[in-house]
């Protein structure tokens, strides 16, 4: 009986040590530490019959508290692992991304280099117009290269030639000329204008 | 182009001014070519059709002679669909693969019976990232080329796709089909009747005329265009012959020249537009 408040201050030290902590930071050490406490006090409250009942209670709360305080390190201790495999795999996809191989983003997704001369970098709706307007061109180079050919081969009469009656041929060919090209290049087309236009 | 004014000024020679320069003398089409197999053809018939052929005689081909008809050609990538088409048009051969773009195309002129007749053929990519562009080409084809390599059993495979694909954007039996296998030149003996075999197997299938060709050395591809240009224009002026009223097609069968060479320009110009050919 001598002893007990000697003991009691310094279980009073190594307790607030305990009970000062963080709850996040709890261990089940402390909660042994702190029921050994508790236990040693409800003790010296004697034998009343209401204090057994009370110890029943907080014995079942320091499990409840040390069951707690498991969980919860071992969900932390899982969380700390995750979270180092997650960085050390970001560290070597950041290698690997260095390193100029692929960088998996998921599916229907591209990486482009910009630096990179030959990056795509056109629409396909530019390339649509860009391939109607070389195939226009192409069918006006043919044309202009048979008509060419006519006057090459005599079928056409020059145009610069002096002499009305030559002349007036050669109006009537540049008029019909153009008239007939504008409805080839209609069915050229055809099926074109009619979708777009 | 120019025949119009030429005809209309009289300046005609004694025969039918031909549209355009004279076509070159291996694309001058007297008699109706014949199939690759009768195994796998679409007509077995020796000669132009009667009507054809009379009219042709009378050069009362209406329009057909006017007409661009329009060819394309669809396959796999690197089965030769560029270099059967270059041999064709420009008699060359590459050993170097280049991806076509998107589409190109070629327009080869013929004088089939006397009359000229023009193939637009249009060379698509096999590309499966230009599909969208490419297809939105198929519209219109008289003529559908599905171009598969001998040498390789997918792209034959692949073709019945190929086929699907055009004929989804064309109105049902309107158009010729053809199954061409390439590079002949690579296989020979067993190993070429196996393919071809297969090939026929399925031409029949798709209700297609089946040819062998080799870009590389030339085997067959002039023969090949040929019957593809004799069978688009006989329909052509068979179509035409058609929808003329006969009374205008009798005019233009007994009269002067003058008269007659006006038939295909009244019909021209009677066109409803939007009803071209290509």
């Amino acid at each position: 009986m001598e002893e007990p408040p000697v003991r009691e201050e310094e279980d009073g030290e190594e307790d607030e040590g305990a009970l000062a902590k963080s709850p996040l930071q709890l261990t089940t050490e402390d909660v042994y530490d702190i029921s050994y406490v508790v236990g040693r006090e409800l003790m010296a409250l004697g034998s009343d019959p209401r204090v057994t009942r009370l110890q029943f209670k907080i014995v079942r709360v320091m499990e409840m508290l040390e069951a707690l305080v498991n969980e919860g390190s071992l969900a932390v201790e899982e969380l700390r692992m995750e979270r180092d495999n997650l960085k050390q795999e970001v560290e070597g996809l950041r290698r690997a991304g260095v390193s100029g191989s692929e960088v998996n983003l998921g599916p229907d997704k591209m990486v482009v280099d910009l630096t990179d001369p030959n990056r795509p970098r056109f629409t396909l709706q530019e390339l649509r117009d860009v391939l109607q307007e070389r195939n226009k061109l192409k069918s006006q180079l043919l044309l202009v290269q048979e008509e060419l050919q006519c006057y090459r081969s005599g079928l056409l009469p020059p145009r610069e030639t002096p002499g009305g009656r030559r002349e007036k041929d050669a109006m009537v060919t540049m008029g019909n000329g153009e008239k007939e090209e504008r409805t080839i290049m209609k069915k050229l087309f055809s099926f074109r204008s009619g979708k777009h236009t | 182009m120019e025949c119009h004014h030429v005809l209309n000024t009289g300046r005609m020679r004694s025969s039918w001014t031909p549209l355009g320069p004279p076509v070159s003398q291996d694309r001058i089409i007297t008699s109706f070519p014949k199939w690759y197999t009768p195994d796998a053809c679409l007509q077995l018939k020796e000669h132009f059709h009667s009507q054809v052929s009379t009219a042709c005689q009378h050069r009362n081909t209406g329009t057909a002679g006017l007409r661009l008809s329009k060819v394309v050609v669809v396959g796999d990538l690197y089965v030769g669909k560029t270099s059967l088409i270059h041999r064709l048009c420009k008699n060359v051969f590459d050993r170097d693969y280049k991806a076509t773009i998107g589409v190109d195309f070629e327009i080869e002129r013929f004088e089939i019976a006397g009359i000229p007749y023009s193939l637009q053929i249009w060379d698509t990519a096999g590309q499966e990232k230009f599909k969208c562009i490419a297809s939105a080409y198929y519209r219109g084809a008289q003529v559908i080329i599905t171009a598969f390599d001998l040498t390789d059993v997918q792209t034959l495979e692949h073709t019945k796709q190929w086929l699907q694909d055009v004929l989804r954007e064309n109105e049902a039996g309107s158009c010729f089909i053809f199954l061409v296998g390439t590079k002949k030149d690579l296989l020979s003996g067993a190993a070429c009747e196996q393919a071809e075999a297969e090939a026929v197997h399925l031409a029949n299938e798709m209700q297609a005329e089946y040819w062998s060709v080799s870009a590389k050395t030339g085997e067959n591809v002039k023969a090949f265009f040929s019957r593809v240009a004799a069978l688009a224009f006989e329909q052509s002026v068979l179509q035409d012959l058609e929808k003329r009223p006969s009374t205008q097609s009798q005019v233009g069968d007994g009269d002067g020249d003058l008269i007659r060479i006006e038939v295909p320009k009244t019909q021209e110009n009677k066109r409803p537009p939007g009803l071209g050919c290509c």
